[in-house]
């Protein structure tokens, strides 16, 4: 205790000879100080990161779970666009509605901006080259990535507080009909989420869903008997929001998949950075008793 | 006749693995794949017959049915297994049946629960309720939400009843 005492006066003096001679070594109290700090500090980040890759492994068993059933519906929804290859549709494809889907909150490695260079991507030089393209976000994050960029000047549509629990069909059936409240006219949608490879990658990916007329006019589309045009069109809006759900949920999955190799990346540097700085320290301290001890014994063999 | 498509066919495949599958797509049966958002009852499982309550009315849907699309109203959905005895009951509260041309029937609902999950005193005092503020002097949107629920709990209670 005395020891610390004693420091700040001697650092008060070494601080004043760091200041008029640029290259003299620093007095080691003074850095010592500073170095235990640091210590101290990347300790505590440390413990954070760990506990929110607890969280987030805790947290992605359910969320992997939902996704499954999710999975499950995504696909049998589409099943409709498949078998009357609406992909090969006659109508024409002049503008295209995107929706990138990913959340709010950050550390959680690169997701937020997959999705919005896959947006991105396709707009510039993909399917949305040359067309009239409008773009509705899901997630703060990446509205302001695709905000920042000089090719969409402002999105029809933004939706925040995406991605605090795994998301359930009322969400994305609240977020579809707000989109389809716009008033909207799209000859096709695409949905950009990122897929869930595996629990160390994901990558981002598509959903397409075509409205009434891009239905009525794909080619396989005439063996299915439907007794009006409302049916189709409340079919083509029941998929949106069934697609909209598969994407918010297996979206999900992947960023809290990703936070958790994320925080588990970063309690790992922070391991190694205390490591590092603990042998910095004890060197250092060393040194600085080795001196005192060299003054102590030179004084002693003055006399 | 069948010696030509005997000829062609064994440039590509065995004749047996041929004719094989040939058998097995006209005796196959109808793969039904019922899928709500939070759980699948049925991944492309082979079964008898399914009913289902359709806008356009109710309707049994076998094997090798014209394909379809049907946007389903909230009613009792019946699954006939081949090898079961008695058949399974749900009730469905909305969503779509697609019947496609390969013998597949998909249906997406958004919620699906077996008959006996529910309990009549719930549905009776929920429809009481809803009824109520159907017939309100709440704004049209309310009113509209609470006749969509009037509609489903009928339904529900009719479905029910022993």
């Amino acid at each position: 205790m005395s020891a610390m005492l004693a420091r700040p006066a001697l650092r008060v003096a070494s601080h004043g000879i760091k200041a008029r001679s640029f290259s003299t070594t620093p007095a080691p109290q003074a850095t010592l100080k500073e170095l235990e700090t640091r210590i101290r500090s990347v300790g505590n980040i440390g413990k954070i990161t760990k506990s929110m890759k607890m969280v987030a492994a805790s947290r992605l068993a359910r969320a992997q779970k939902a996704m499954t059933q999710a999975k499950a519906y995504g696909v049998a929804n589409s099943s409709v666009f498949e078998q009357s290859e609406a992909s090969k549709s006659e109508a024409k494809v002049e503008k295209i509605l995107y929706i990138t889907i990913a959340s709010d909150r950050g550390l959680c490695g690169g997701i937020h901006s997959s999705v919005a260079k896959a947006t991105k991507r396709d707009i510039d030089g993909g399917e949305g080259q040359g067309k009239s393209v409008q773009v509705v976000v899901l997630g703060e994050k990446p509205k302001q990535q695709l905000t920042r960029g000089s090719v969409i000047n402002d999105l029809a549509l933004s939706f925040n507080q995406i991605g605090r629990a795994v998301p359930t069909f009322a969400d994305a059936l609240a977020i579809a009909d707000k989109i389809e409240e716009l008033g909207l006219d799209y000859d096709k949608v695409k949905i950009v989420y990122n897929k869930f490879v595996s629990v160390i990658s994901y990558e981002a990916a598509f959903f397409e869903i075509y409205p009434l007329k891009a239905l009525q006019a794909s080619p396989s589309f005439a063996a299915y008997e439907v007794e009006g045009d409302e049916l189709a069109a409340d079919l083509g809006s029941f998929a949106l929001a069934n697609a909209i759900y598969a994407g918010l949920v297996e979206g999900h999955a992947a960023e809290i998949s990703a936070r958790r190799n994320a925080m588990e990346n970063a309690s790992k540097n922070a391991s190694e950075m205390i490591d590092k700085l603990t042998m910095q320290f004890n060197r250092m301290r060393q040194a600085a008793i080795t001196n005192e001890l060299v003054d102590i014994i030179t004084g002693a063999s003055a006399l | 006749m069948s010696f030509l498509r005997a000829a062609r066919t064994s440039l590509r495949t065995p004749i047996l693995a041929r004719t094989y599958a040939e058998q097995a797509s006209a005796s196959s049966a109808l793969k039904l794949s019922l899928v709500l958002p939070h759980d699948t009852v049925y991944q492309s499982q082979d079964v008898l017959q399914v009913n289902i309550s359709a806008v356009a009315g109710d309707m049994g849907i076998l094997a090798n049915h014209v394909p379809t699309i049907e946007s389903l109203k909230p009613g009792v959905l019946e699954v006939i297994e081949a090898n079961a005895s008695e058949s399974k009951k749900w009730f469905v509260s909305g969503g779509f049946a697609n019947v496609h041309p390969n013998n597949t029937l998909t249906i997406n609902a958004v919620e699906a629960y077996p008959l006996d999950a529910f309990s009549p005193e719930a549905i009776r005092s929920g429809l009481a309720e809803a009824q109520r503020v159907a017939a309100g002097s709440g704004d049209e949107a309310t009113k509209a939400e609470a006749a969509v629920e009037v509609e489903v709990l009928e339904a529900l209670q009719a479905a029910i009843r022993p």
